[in-house]
């Protein structure tokens, strides 16, 4: 709670240090404000504090899960350097937007009562309609933020629906008491959950509700878009389980059938396209669809291992996207482009980039020694106890055609030639994040206890 | 059939009668003025269930305000039938059925359920200002603060993306 | 004493990787090059002090920490150091080093010297992890990354796009057979509740056939990715792309040999499954054969080698399938000193004429290299099959267990023998007989290697030549070492097969055998020298008619156009129809069509208002309806 608090507050501060031009001292505040939330979210460890008549509920999931949403917000901040002063002079305005959205998502994940997951999801969906329209000037940039924010609508008004339905069945929006009373009405009930199933699964984009994210992340500044496919998906899959995982448990049967279809299409369409793509924003976008599919798979086989399995998940994608991301937005500064052919040579011109970028495709491949192995190596773990092999084949195939596409970049940046050889310059802030980010996707590789048994 | 129901039943045929206009009307201003009778049925409807609080705003806030911005919008981008694209017939005919499917479905999966006692109000009540406003500042006090910071966001955002860039 | 060092095996290449990675812009060439070495120096004295360990108090786990643990599953990240594996650890090291050292030597003017040492000590790395690992996620993971290293230093020299496509057609064949085996482990997982080797061999019988048989199959697959087998072998020669000694290191004595050390691992699996061990031998028998007849015909003297590389791999296969597993590794041995050898002594007739391939531009350069010259001769005729060369005992066991099965399998496998013992002196005998056929300014260049170069292959001319001593049979009065060494770990397997059939054969029987094998041998090699040394043929220029069977050959019976014609180009139309349908018409809509994506810069405005959006939305409710009807009315 007092995080949200902070993160709170840090975002009206930003917004006054802008309103009085500090523009050097908006990061430095920002990732201050972000590093006290995380501490007092150190503090309450294994507290398990519930607060206003269980609203929120921070208990070690919730706490888990918002201090990778800060550290995941804090790396993309240190990414920012002067990306957003090149969009406009309005700064301060785009880290204060990001830090509210940012307490949306910490609501999503300690939510205990569904007016709250509504608020949150609302909260970080405006946000993120906004930010992916601050190019104003640029139209995909504006098609995104309408097309985003439309189809967002939609999406909220299924879940309201759902939310109601479930509310009239059990007449609470508490989730132990929708809990309680899951098993007395089948109908109403049922309906509602399919509803809310539906509005979670276009929040985390899946198939068949997928089609706003590639033209949106393509639409969007990078640097914004690296925040929706890490800090929108991580916290939209933790309320996603949050929310099944505890209301609905009772009643597993129904959504079943439903989610691993869903599961496959995502798979095949996410993966199968990307490996399509000659313009490696929208290959990330696609490949963000596709780990979408694995991660629904952790929610489709509900378990003991579910949230860890996310959580592993969570942390390896979300961290070696930042580092993708950061590196593709260095690579457009200097070429003005994100297709594949910019990366071409960059082997030679970038060796430090090269690498960075070369770990962190092959963690979202999920070559072994990478977190993103673990990743997926647990969401299988998940699948195998409940006996779902004919799911990981065709997961593993897919996973075979996402390192195909993810080498092609790979590729361009060893194999082939690049027109100019001048390097790209980075800044501190920058190297150090890219460079953290490989070590934890490394150091997690080697040794992935350190976070397995957390939860 | 008492009153009540009797204008239960008129409020539901016009609104359904209505909203059906919004979607045929050709003329978008047209569209807006048959929503704007929507509204005012579902008013109705909101005071027939003893929700005065809900019945105003609904008023207030959709008949009043966003309405009128409907039709400013509208004026403004000059929209009138012949600019208007058009679907294609068949577009229409696979939204008819898609619609029609969705409708018989949730009839059928809604209408075997009883009225189960939370389904019933309890408090004939409990839609009064009063009542709400209790629940609203103890029961979900949480949610009603941190709505600011959804407010504060849509504000921050909608000034920064209708601000000219000053370059 | 293993115990405690034994993990520094892997560390130290781990550790030169580092120093050569970090820094391999700064680094002075003479610190890349002892660095590289060094640390594979150091692994390799380990290595002996591990294999003499091992020798003398048997096999050892070794655990190093806790690895993995989801639900049941438990994976402890720790080595299995047993006798297999220390001659493993040998091979690697102890050819690697050598290597190493003529890397620096071959490699020492191109410009990517520190980036070429730092792959090739990764490469070490991954390789030993890949043996060492005591459960079958650590292989996978050592086996994934020599992939990835033998993919980097495939398309080393990236200028040149021909070899940047070779890199990724190894990759993506590689990954047909990593599937394979991610899969096999996961259905391992699944039967036996374990992917430790300690756990699941001892409970192997338990399991029906008809699971050990898919299993197995499942990895042979990924054997057959990794050991380039009919039909994934086609990424092999291409792999020639790269730098000499890498083919040396990686597509001839070690990586490619992975598929059979798994196999070999697994021999209990495979035992039990009659079917799998008919598959293995018959895909190597037909690999065996098949790539020599494709060698026969090449000019180019890596891609001869090449070839003779994957059918080598096909005879080890079919020693495996016939369970002749000592046999197998035995070659595998053997094949690592003769076939690294030969591809470094390529290196050197490379490097001397100024990076010609083609033997058609060579000849006469026995006086020009004789080094080079003499220990390529004792490679050849290892791997012909001379008594006592190395090749001789190890294919002879091959052969004589393949009798034992059937007659007909050791008649086509002398056939085989016979155009290996034909196509490497036909390769011989051109590089360095009759007259020079390069041009003038070549023949000015011509110079012996370096000593850095040519005292690795002295080192394994010897090995090659005495290499197969450890591994004489019984019926020629020598006591077969290798096998009593690895006894332990194909023992029971042994024992299961001995129980189902054969006896064994007399010593009459196996020295007609060996006898029919080496006179065939010798007359090929004749055939050879009456072709290209007396009459001095030269294969004939590329645009040469060439007659039926010989063109097949030529063009490797077409094996790549088939590929396109049957995989890649229908996948490419199942991609495309993916792309189209899925992504485009149906989002697009009618209305749209597609195209409008790919030129998104153009009037985005009116898009938005021919209805994208409302098409999208529209994609939406279509879902949520068939949801709905899915959920309510079934």
């Amino acid at each position: 709670m007092s995080s949200i608090i902070i993160i709170a507050i840090t975002a009206i501060v930003v917004l006054y240090l802008g309103l009085y031009k500090v523009k050097s001292a908006l990061l430095p505040v920002s990732v201050l404000g972000l590093l006290g939330a995380a501490a007092s979210l150190v503090c309450v460890w294994d507290k398990n504090i519930s607060y206003f008549n269980d609203m929120l509920v921070f208990n070690n999931y919730a706490i888990a899960f918002s201090i990778l949403l800060i550290a995941t917000t804090i790396l993309i901040f240190l990414l920012s350097g002067n990306y957003f002063e090149k969009i406009s002079s309005n700064v301060a305005e785009y880290y204060t937007i990001l830090l509210f959205a940012l307490s949306g998502g910490v609501v999503m994940v300690s939510f205990q009562n569904m007016s709250m997951l509504f608020i949150g999801i609302e909260i970080l969906s405006v946000s993120m309609y906004i930010m992916a329209g601050i190019k104003k000037t640029d139209s995909a940039s504006n098609e995104a933020a309408l097309k985003y924010f439309l189809m967002g609508s939609f999406a909220t008004g299924i879940l309201l629906f759902g939310i109601a339905l479930i509310y009239g069945a059990t007449g609470s929006f508490n989730l132990v008491q929708i809990a309680g009373k899951a098993s007395e009405q089948p109908l109403l009930f049922y309906a509602g959950v399919i509803f809310m199933l539906i509005a979670m699964t276009f929040k985390v984009g899946v198939a068949p509700f997928h089609f706003w994210t590639p033209d949106v992340y393509q639409g969007a500044p990078t640097l914004v878009s690296s925040f929706m496919s890490t800090v929108v998906k991580t916290a939209g899959f933790a309320a996603f389980l949050r929310l099944f995982g505890s209301a609905f448990t009772s009643v597993p049967a129904i959504w079943t059938v439903t989610l691993v279809v869903m599961v496959v299409l995502t798979l095949l369409i996410g993966n199968i396209t990307a490996a399509f793509q000659q313009n490696v924003k929208r290959m990330l976008a696609y490949s963000s669809i596709s780990h979408a599919g694995y991660m629904l798979i952790a929610i489709l086989l509900l378990g003991q291992a579910s949230p860890n399995a996310i959580l592993i998940y969570s942390v390896a994608y979300s961290i070696a996207s930042v580092a993708s991301f950061g590196v593709m937005v260095a690579v457009k500064e200097q070429k003005g482009s994100d297709d594949l052919s910019a990366f071409n040579g960059l082997g030679r011109t970038n060796p430090v980039l090269a690498f960075v970028m070369t770990v962190a495709l092959c963690s979202l491949g999920g070559i072994p020694l990478t977190a993103g192995f673990f990743g997926k190596f647990y969401i299988f773990g998940v699948a195998i106890a409940a006996n779902y092999t004919w799911l990981i084949a065709i997961a593993v195939l897919m996973a075979a055609v996402g390192i195909y596409y993810y080498f092609k970049v790979i590729i361009a940046m060893y194999l082939r030639e690049s027109e100019n050889s001048e390097s790209i310059q980075l800044s501190l802030a920058y190297k150090f994040v890219l460079i953290f980010c490989i070590m934890i996707t490394i150091l997690l590789g080697i040794a992935p206890a350190l976070i397995t048994n957390i939860l | 059939m008492t009153i009540t129901q009797s204008l239960f039943y008129f409020l539901a045929f016009v609104a359904i009668f209505s909203s059906l206009l919004v979607v045929t009307a050709k003329n978008p201003i047209h569209s807006v003025l048959y929503l704007i009778l929507t509204f005012f049925t579902l008013t109705g409807e909101y005071i027939l269930l003893n929700a005065q609080f809900i019945g105003i705003v609904n008023i207030i806030v959709y008949a009043g305000a966003i309405m009128v911005l409907f039709l400013f919008v509208i004026m403004l981008l000059n929209l009138n039938v012949e600019s208007e694209p058009q679907k294609t017939n068949l577009m229409k005919f696979i939204g008819i059925i898609t619609g029609g499917i969705g409708l018989v479905v949730l009839t059928a999966a809604l209408k075997s359920t009883d009225p189960s006692n939370t389904v019933v109000i309890q408090e004939v009540d409990m839609g009064l200002v009063k009542n709400l406003g209790q629940v609203l500042f103890k029961e979900f006090l949480l949610p009603f603060e941190i709505v600011s910071i959804l407010f504060l966001s849509a504000m921050v955002g909608a000034v920064l993306l209708a601000r000219k860039e000053t370059k | 004493m293993t115990e405690q060092l034994a993990w520094l095996i892997p560390v130290l290449p781990l550790i030169g990787f580092l120093i050569n990675g970090l820094g391999y812009k700064k680094n002075p060439k003479g610190l890349v090059g002892l660095v590289g070495c060094a640390t594979v120096l150091g692994s390799f004295i380990l290595s002996i002090l591990v294999f003499f360990d091992i020798k003398a108090n048997g096999a050892k786990t070794i655990d190093l920490y806790e690895w993995i643990s989801v639900g049941t599953l438990k994976i402890p990240f720790s080595f299995l150091i047993d006798q297999l594996t220390s001659i493993m650890l040998l091979i690697i090291t102890g050819v690697g080093f050598l290597i190493h050292v003529y890397s620096t030597g071959y490699m020492h003017d191109d410009e990517g010297y520190g980036k070429y040492f730092a792959y090739l000590n990764l490469f070490v790395f991954f390789m030993l992890l890949l043996v060492l690992g005591s459960n079958y996620v650590i292989m996978f993971i050592g086996w994934e990354g020599v992939g990835l290293c033998s993919y980097l230093l495939i398309g080393f020299w990236f200028k040149k796009t021909e070899y940047a496509n070779a890199a990724k057609k190894a990759f993506v064949m590689n990954r047909i057979g990593d599937l394979g085996f991610l899969i096999g482990i996961f259905m391992l997982f699944s039967t036996f509740g374990s992917i430790s080797y300690a756990d699941i061999f001892p409970q192997a019988q338990t399991a029906s056939t008809a699971v050990l048989t898919t299993i197995t199959l499942l990895l042979f697959v990924g054997a057959m990715g990794k050991s380039a087998q009919l039909p994934l072998y086609t990424w092999l020669p291409d792999a020639m792309a790269g730098p000499t000694p890498v083919s040396a290191l990686i597509h001839a004595a070690t990586m490619v040999t992975a598929g059979i050390y798994m196999i070999a691992r697994s021999n209990i699996l495979y035992v039990l499954s009659p079917i799998s061990m008919a598959v293995v031998a018959g895909i190597g028998l037909a690999t065996a054969i098949f790539a020599a007849v494709i060698a026969l015909t090449q000019n180019d003297i890596k891609k001869v080698l090449a070839y003779s590389t994957v059918s080598q791999l096909g005879y080890m296969f079919l020693g495996l399938g016939v369970g002749a597993f000592t046999g197998a590794f035995f070659h595998v041995m053997t094949h690592a000193f003769f076939k690294a050898l030969l591809f470094l002594g390529a290196g050197s007739v490379i490097h001397a004429m100024g990076g010609e391939q083609d033997m058609r531009q060579m000849g006469g350069l026995k006086k020009h290299l004789p080094i080079t010259w003499f220990t390529m001769l004792m490679g050849t005729l290892a791997i012909a099959g001379i008594p006592p060369f190395s090749g001789f005992f190890s294919k002879d066991e091959i052969l004589a267990h393949a009798f034992e099965v059937s007659p007909t399998i050791w008649a086509i496998g002398v056939g085989g023998a016979l155009l290996t013992a034909f196509y490497m002196f036909r390769m011989f005998f051109l590089t360095f007989n009759g007259k020079f056929r390069g041009t003038e300014e070549q023949h000015h260049h011509l110079h012996e290697s370096p000593a850095s170069m040519t005292i690795p292959l002295i080192v394994l001319a010897v090995l090659s030549v005495f290499g197969g001593f450890v591994g004489v049979p019984e019926a020629l009065h020598g006591s077969h070492l290798l096998n009593e060494y690895l006894s332990p770990v194909f023992g029971q397997s042994t024992q299961i097969l001995n129980a189902a059939h054969h006896g064994h054969l007399s010593h009459e029987t196996e020295y007609a055998l060996m006898g029919a094998s080496v006179l065939g041998v010798l007359i090929s090699i004749f055939y050879a020298y009456t072709v290209y040394v007396r009459k001095e043929v030269v294969p004939a220029a590329e645009t040469a008619p060439r007659s039926g069977l010989e063109k097949a050959s030529y063009n490797k019976f077409y094996i790549d156009e088939i590929y396109n014609a049957v995989f890649t180009r229908p996948l490419d139309s199942l991609s495309q129809l993916f792309y189209r349908i899925l992504d485009k018409s149906i989002i697009d809509g009618v209305v749209n069509g597609f195209g409008q994506l790919t030129q998104w810069s153009a009037d985005k405005f009116r898009r938005i208002q021919t209805g994208y959006i409302g098409n999208y939305l529209f994609m939406m409710v279509v879902g949520i309806i068939l949801i709905l009807v899915f959920n309510f009315l079934f």
